[in-house]
């Protein structure tokens, strides 16, 4: 089983300085939920760990490596970024095939992730054709391609409506119930607070909160209130 | 090999991928017909006696869009950004989280587009030459020893240009750009042929260089070359710029 440790992650892009010093973990069997607002860092967060921008400074390592040195990627990781990462002139199903064959995976299991996305009958529409949820959905389908150990998530329930966000938080507990580590990003704090055990709190490139969902919600009435208190000041 | 395997995956079903191959076999064999009538009209008049040795050979010259426009969407296809509303996500991001490494990916994706190239090439040159004698019939060139390396040279300079088109591309990472500059500089207006009439110099280019694997006569050529020194030239060009395309690609933010 898998922790994701980030230790002391340092972003400068130009004269800018998007990560100073972020740190903490995802441990296995447990949701992570990474809060903040907008261009707090998250997803700068998830792009260094998993190799798609280079830290300035600082490690991310996924057990006792980096991603890129993974020998297999796809069991190891599923990630969703933004949007769907389909070409928009490619279907569903042809997207899946060439994750699939990218990690030697049998056919058959890109017809078993449409089923557990739900897309089975979008699978031959192309994904300029799908709506941002379904978007979403071809995108973990990709992610659960190699039924991986982690799954790396940036703002997941953007685009789903009430039942994807239910079907989404069931899945994600399911996943850390069998023991896998689950870490995702989300501006959303109400969605989050009912999905995630453990909270990382950042703000402005550093993380101002870092515990289980109790310790961090600590004495305020919700998390969301623990979260203003951490960003803003507010009491 | 499983990297290459996807990416081939990826072209196949990438319909601007198709687009390139339509366009590389039906240029040179539609521009064939149209010059090949016109030949044998020539012909028949006693305007001419024979076809010229470039028959064919100038048509698969521009041709070449095909491998350009393969080579540009193989990597610009990646880099496409989706509408803000569908999530604003590039495929790029799928490819290096499924093989992350940049190196990796890379040549993968240049070895698809070469195999790609040539395959391409191949079915374009039979098409072509195809065309060629059927119109021209009695009149149509005689193949011979001779022409089997300057077929190789047309599959040469095809693999060649989509690489090049690729490596561009890679700096890019916009495909319209590309992809205009080398079409204009194929179909229209040759800038590369116009310079060399300022220097000759301009021979070196990787397109002028490369047409001499297998053209013989260009037209107020102002260099001599053989059709080897021609190919080892291009190649040279192919290689500097994937070689520039790859650290850049490895050192930039995806």
């Amino acid at each position: 089983m898998e922790v994701i440790t980030i230790d002391d992650l340092v972003k400068r892009r130009g004269s800018r300085t998007i990560l100073s010093g972020i740190s903490f973990q995802a441990r296995p069997g447990r949701v992570t939920g990474l809060l903040g607002p907008n261009g707090a860092g998250k997803s700068s967060t998830l792009r260094v760990l998993l190799g798609l921008d280079r830290a300035t400074s600082g490690t991310a390592l996924i057990g006792s490596v980096p991603f890129v040195k993974l020998r297999n990627p796809l069991a190891t990781v599923g990630a969703v970024l933004d949007g769907s990462g389909a070409h928009r002139a490619r279907t569903g199903r042809a997207h899946l095939r060439w994750v699939a064959r990218s990690a030697g995976l049998p056919r058959a299991r890109v017809d078993e992730v449409l089923e557990i996305v739900g897309l089975t009958n979008a699978a031959s529409k192309r994904v300029g054709g799908y709506s941002l949820g379904m978007g979403r959905r071809l995108g973990l389908a990709a992610a659960l391609l190699g039924d991986p150990e982690i799954l790396v998530l940036d703002e997941p329930v953007n685009g789903l409506d009430p039942d994807g966000i239910r079907w989404i938080r069931t899945l994600l507990r399911e996943r850390a119930a069998s023991g896998r580590t689950v870490l995702l990003s989300s501006h959303l704090m109400e969605e989050l607070a009912a999905t995630v055990d453990d909270v990382v709190v950042v703000n402005e490139g550093t993380v101002v909160a870092d515990g289980t969902l109790d310790e961090v919600t600590g004495s305020h009435r919700t998390l969301e209130d623990a979260f203003f208190a951490l960003t803003t000041g507010a009491p | 090999m499983r990297a290459l395997a996807a990416e081939v995956s990826k072209l196949a079903s990438l319909p601007a991928a198709w687009i390139a191959a339509a366009a590389g076999v039906l240029v040179p064999g539609v521009v064939a017909a149209i010059t090949a009538s016109s030949t044998r009209g020539a012909i028949a008049r006693g305007a001419a006696t024979v076809a010229g040795a470039d028959t064919g050979y100038q048509e698969l010259a521009f041709g070449v869009v095909g491998a350009i426009i393969l080579g540009v969407v193989a990597i610009s296809s990646e880099h496409f950004t989706e509408s803000a509303e569908s999530g604003g996500g590039r495929q790029i991001t799928t490819s290096l989280t499924a093989v992350p490494s940049r190196l990796r990916f890379l040549l993968a994706k240049v070895a698809a587009v070469a195999i790609t190239g040539a395959v391409l090439a191949i079915i374009a040159s039979g098409t072509t030459m195809g065309v060629i004698h059927v119109v021209l019939g009695e009149h149509t060139p005689a193949m011979g020893a001779d022409d089997v390396p300057r077929l190789a040279g047309v599959v040469c300079y095809w693999v060649c240009t989509a690489l090049l088109a690729s490596g561009i591309t890679v700096l890019t990472r916009h495909g319209v750009v590309p992809l205009a500059v080398l079409i204009a500089n194929t179909s229209v207006v040759s800038v590369t042929y116009l310079l060399t009439k300022i220097t000759p110099l301009a021979n070196y280019l990787p397109d002028m260089a490369g047409v001499r694997m297998f053209i013989r006569k260009l037209p107020g050529s102002t260099a001599e070359m053989s059709p080897l020194t021609g190919g080892l030239v291009m190649t040279a060009w192919v290689a500097v710029l994937l070689v520039v395309a790859a650290i850049s690609f490895t050192r930039r933010d995806a």
